[in-house]
């Protein structure tokens, strides 16, 4: 009979998936859940959702769910489960026999951006106690780190200075690096209703994305620059605001400080940022970029959202403080409709830079080099803490290479798969004694893994996720970890493992402890969150309920700041070997590596990652539309189908990295932000050649084969 | 736009968007009730806690006026105006419940009811069957007649179905795809009877436009558009053979 | 030597990378800038690998103000607070700080 069944419970909880962090309410009968719908009280959806969330978490009982603690004693041997005390102890003696052998910095630590705040809390403490090092970082470092760092120098605060909301009343939006329709969906619709009500949208992105156009929404100007030349562009938009005087003179004579304005003025005014000069060099018309200047500078009410496609570069850091220069010169800083923005990717990865997951900071955003900061650390913790930055994940795998780093404790991501230069990643994995990983399903990382301790879900455990917006919401319990522990249970295991006893009646006690270590977290307990929904940090006696816009009166150092941004051109060049551009993304059906969404329905509308192509390009080399082809860089190679698309511009080439045989992560580089080690992926030199094939199926997925000679 | 998003209720649906604006006073049902300029009538009887009767009205959207059903009664005006579409004066005076609101609201539903599977009226819990249950109209007396109760269901989506034997044509998933998610993939084709819910250019919803964000199933009073994980077993039809 | 913990060409084309940003700023604050970032933000082993480098080779490969900034890492005594803004300095014509 077509009458549904209609779920006997009901829970407010937040989605796991992208930096939106939609409320919903999950819906459940007999103890298992059956749908899962947006909560129009959810501050950051107001009811709305998109494809993974609303649609895409039966994941979370996909047959591929490990369920039992194993262990093996070299990669090439069969797992072996074991109990959860054996498989802890076996970690902890692994990780000590390391230290002694080859130093306390030779091992370290790297948390989820898809777990909790309490469980990331969780493994920086225990770097900081088990392991008694600074080595512990986060995935946020191969994507928003930049930020953290860009925003800081120029704003004082690596966060997004407003909530999504704030859109609804801005007239002139500036996407850079970014395609919300597909990587944030749900603000996307946001940001399409305003500008359906008459708002302008500029768009810096080599592609035309649907966010440049869709229907009823088209942007008024459309920057398709060249991959790598971001810095360069936006000098010059910069150029045009202070040559043409549109900058804004009170805000920044009250906000800022004069000098150093003047000393920027002189160094962006100068001709080598014209755009005259710059538009060649970046494949742009000149009076388009005059055009996204004016625009920018005129508001009234101009704001800023950025994403993966500004922070992904060698000069990344610099890139943002671009765009915080440019919001500082035209005022558009510290009230409702403006502010810079960025698109954090996955649901808690402002929480990973927020609770100090990172190898120079504690949470809070304070230096581990800060005695002050440090001594409160150590009072409450009751040891003394190594008071010299660790290593970034980045350098983690360096030194493994070079053989003096040994073991890595990893939870919830997935290098192998997700970070660049994928041969230099699985090489230093090799070289690794102990390798120690987290999840729920066994990824490409575990292949390399002597010890996996399996996870829970975001359905399993209870704690809080940091929105790209600040805010803090509440994920609850909805059913029973599948393999008996919740992920911060896990991590209180070790620590305790290793010697640190350490007790948590249930994770509102962890986040008590952050909220007693981060001004920033002072006032959020479980209790607030219930009570309003939802709190943006800072939260404190000033602000009891939160913050919603950052900056209105004061910046965190009082005064923001200008930065000399000089244009670095990245060293990876095209050349006659490699003359195209390759630049990567993500879709909407997909999430990231794809661990969840390939095991659910999404498999529907993308089954495989393939390459976007000019039809120029294509027919060049003789490529037709789903022709197999093979994708080279100086770094290593793979082989995709093609899809010819108006969607590139000629030279360049786009795919995505959502599925494991594609091998994406092959070709990219291992050039990186100057400041923070954020991967360049954004700009790869490739050649695509036609391959010569055969089509097999293996399992269910074609393979391209080359045919024999 | 502020107020349409920021000031959503879980618990209530007001049926039209609340809105910002100077406060106006208005009664309802003889109790004075003070909401933003702007408001509509039926958003007015909500916040009194007078709710009226609906299907084509949800406060995620804007009003649009095809169900009939939210007709109530304006003291000083002819006729009975739908609450959706009527924005609140100051000083009106509205009256939700008659003998003559419960007749028309009675015919309306008689009517949408005799193109409905009538083996899903008992036992629902969708949208409609609240109002099913507040008209206190169980059946339909109309003969059989032409119908769209064997129109293919289109489960081409992995999460969710659609059948329209069970749609009424309130367009809520329409317009859904308009405000909330901005993609546009569905229309209404035809007209009249003929009038019906299509993706794209009459694709099926996987091959459409549509980039399943749920916002229509959310938006449909009626079960049409609905989760297939809420059926054990798979969707059939009651008349139609085991799969 | 201790073996360096990362491979020393990688520390040098990191430093200089570095280095890049610095060189549009007057030079006492270039030399700072590099100096201020490295000390926040590399691993003390990474410092010691580049020093001795710095000792080894003079120095070979980096660029003179990422040498200069190096050498007075060296020389530096513990910052009582890390700093993340732009390179400090009392250099005429740039205003103090936390005005």
């Amino acid at each position: 009979m077509p009458i549904p069944r209609k779920p006997d419970q009901s829970v407010v909880t937040t989605c796991a998936y992208c930096g939106v962090g939609c409320g919903f309410k999950a819906e459940m009968f007999d103890g298992r859940v059956v749908r899962m719908i947006p909560w129009k009280e959810g501050k950051a959806n107001h009811g709305h959702s998109c494809v993974k969330g609303r649609f895409a978490f039966d994941y979370y009982r996909h047959p591929d769910r490990v369920t039992a603690p194993m262990v093996r004693a070299s990669i090439d041997q069969p797992w072996r489960e074991v109990t959860w005390d054996e498989a802890f102890t076996h970690a902890a003696s692994e990780l000590k026999r390391i230290q002694a052998q080859y130093g306390r910095g030779s091992v370290g630590a790297v948390s989820s951006s898809r777990c909790t705040n309490e469980e990331i809390f969780l493994m920086q403490k225990f770097a900081r106690v088990a392991l008694r090092n600074n080595n512990i970082d986060n995935c946020s470092r191969i994507c928003h780190s930049p930020t953290q760092f860009g925003l800081s120098a120029t704003l004082g605060a690596g966060a997004a200075s407003q909530h999504f909301d704030s859109i609804l009343q801005a007239d002139v939006i500036l996407v850079v690096g970014a395609n919300p329709t597909e990587g944030h969906p749900v603000f996307g619709s946001m940001m399409k209703r305003r500008i359906r009500q008459g708002a302008k949208l500029i768009v810096l992105d080599p592609r035309r994305t649907e966010t440049v156009e869709s229907p009823h929404c088209r942007a008024d100007v459309h920057l398709a620059l060249k991959p790598g030349t971001n810095v360069a562009v936006l000098n010059s938009v910069a150029h045009v605001v202070v040559r043409e005087k549109l900058y804004d003179e009170a805000f920044i004579r009250s906000r800022c400080h004069w000098k150093e304005f003047e000393q920027w003025m002189a160094f962006v005014g100068d001709h080598r940022y014209s755009p005259e000069v710059v538009g060649p060099e970046a494949g742009l018309a000149p009076e388009d970029i005059r055009c996204a200047a004016r625009l920018y500078a005129s508001g009234p009410r101009s704001t800023i959202y950025y994403g993966l496609g500004v922070t992904e570069h060698s000069q990344g850091s610099t890139g943002v403080m671009c765009l915080g220069n440019l919001a500082l010169a035209c005022g558009m800083i510290g009230r409702e409709g403006v502010g810079v923005n960025p698109l954090r990717g996955q649901g808690n990865v402002q929480g990973g830079s927020c609770l100090g997951s990172w190898p120079h900071m504690f949470s809070g955003y304070r230096f581990v080099t800060d005695d002050s900061v440090r001594a409160s650390f150590e009072q409450d913790w009751g040891l003394a803490l190594d008071p010299e930055p660790g290593l970034r994940i980045t350098n983690m795998f360096d030194a493994a290479l070079a053989g003096t780093f040994k073991a890595i404790y990893i939870q919830g991501e997935d290098p192998v798969q997700s970070d660049p230069n994928q041969n230099h990643i699985m090489a230093a994995m090799r070289n690794m004694e102990c390798v120690i990983v987290q999840d729920l399903f066994l990824t490409e990382t575990a292949k390399f893994a002597h010890i996996f301790l399996p996870g829970s879900s975001s359905l399993e455990k209870n704690g809080t996720f940091t929105n790209a917006e600040r805010r803090v919401s509440m994920v609850r319990k909805l059913t029973a970890p599948l393999a008996g522990l919740e992920d911060w249970e896990i991590t209180v295991g070790m620590i305790n493992a290793m010697g640190y006893p350490l007790r948590y009646d249930d994770a509102s006690q962890v986040l008590d402890e952050v909220a007693r270590l981060s001004p920033a977290y002072q006032g959020m307990s479980f209790a607030l969150i219930d009570r309003v929904g939802s709190v943006q940090w800072p939260c404190g006696p000033d602000a009891p309920e939160g913050t919603e816009v950052l900056h209105i009166k004061a910046f965190p150092r009082g005064k923001a700041n200008f930065m000399l941004t000089g244009y670095v051109p990245t060293q990876e060049r095209t050349d006659d070997r490699y003359p195209l551009l390759l630049t990567t993304g993500r879709i909407l059906s997909q999430y990231n590596v794809g661990t969840q969404t390939r095991r659910t329905g999404n498999v529907a509308w993308y089954d495989e990652d393939v390459l976007e192509i000019h039809a120029l390009d294509a027919l060049a080399r003789g490529i037709g539309e789903g022709d197999w082809a093979s994708i080279a860089s100086r770094y290593g190679s793979t082989r995709l189908r093609a899809k010819l698309s108006e969607r590139v511009s000629p030279g360049v080439i786009y795919t995505t990295f959502h599925f494991a045989q594609s091998k994406v992560n092959a070709i990219t580089s291992d050039l990186s932000d100057w400041a923070t080690n954020c991967p360049e992926y954004k700009v790869t030199a490739v050649e695509v050649t036609k391959l010569q094939t055969s089509v097999r199926s293996e399992a269910g997925n074609p393979v391209a084969e080359e045919e024999q000679a | 736009m502020w107020s349409e998003l920021r000031a959503l209720r879980e618990d209530v649906d007001y049926g039209t968007p609340p809105r910002d604006g100077e406060p106006v006073t208005l009664m309802v049902d003889g109790e004075p009730v003070t909401v933003a300029a702007g408001s509509s009538v039926m958003f007015a009887a909500a916040a009194a806690g007078r709710s009226v009767p609906k299907l084509c009205a949800t406060d995620m959207l804007e009003a649009f006026g095809s169900c009939r059903v939210c007709l109530v009664e304006i003291e000083g005006r002819k006729g009975f105006p739908a609450a959706c579409t009527t924005p609140v004066e100051a000083g009106m005076a509205v009256c939700t419940v008659s003998p003559r609101l419960s007749e028309l609201r009675a015919g309306v539903m008689e009517l949408y009811l005799s193109d409905f599977p009538s083996e899903d009226i008992a036992g629902g819990w969708s949208e409609l069957h609240d109002v099913i249950a507040a008209t206190g109209v169980a059946s339909s007396p109309y003969g059989p007649g032409e119908n769209h109760l064997a129109d293919p269901i289109d489960q081409s989506n992995p999460y969710f179905l659609f059948d329209p034997a069970k749609c009424i044509v309130c367009s809520r998933c329409v317009r859904a795809c308009e405000e909330v998610q901005g993609t546009f993939a569905l229309t209404i084709a035809g007209r009249g009877f003929d009038s019906k819910v299509v993706a794209s250019q009459g694709e099926s919803f996987l091959d459409s436009e549509c980039v399943s964000c749920g916002a229509c199933v959310q938006a449909c009073p009626t079960q049409s558009l609905v989760e297939k994980s809420l059926f054990e077993g798979g969707y059939r039809r009651a008349d139609s053979p085991q799969a | 030597m201790t073996q360096p913990i990362i491979e020393v060409e990688r520390l040098v084309a990191m430093a200089n990378q570095i280095g890049d940003f610095f060189a549009p700023y007057p030079p006492v604050q270039r030399e700072e800038g590099v100096r201020n970032h490295l000390r926040n933000y590399w691993d003390p082993r990474m410092r010691e690998a580049l020093l001795a480098h710095l000792e080894a080779t003079n120095g070979a490969g980096l660029l003179p103000h990422v040498l200069g900034a190096a050498g007075m890492l060296r020389e530096a005594t513990r910052e009582r607070t890390a700093y993340a803004g732009p390179p400090k300095s009392d250099t005429p014509g740039m205003s103090p700080r936390g005005e």
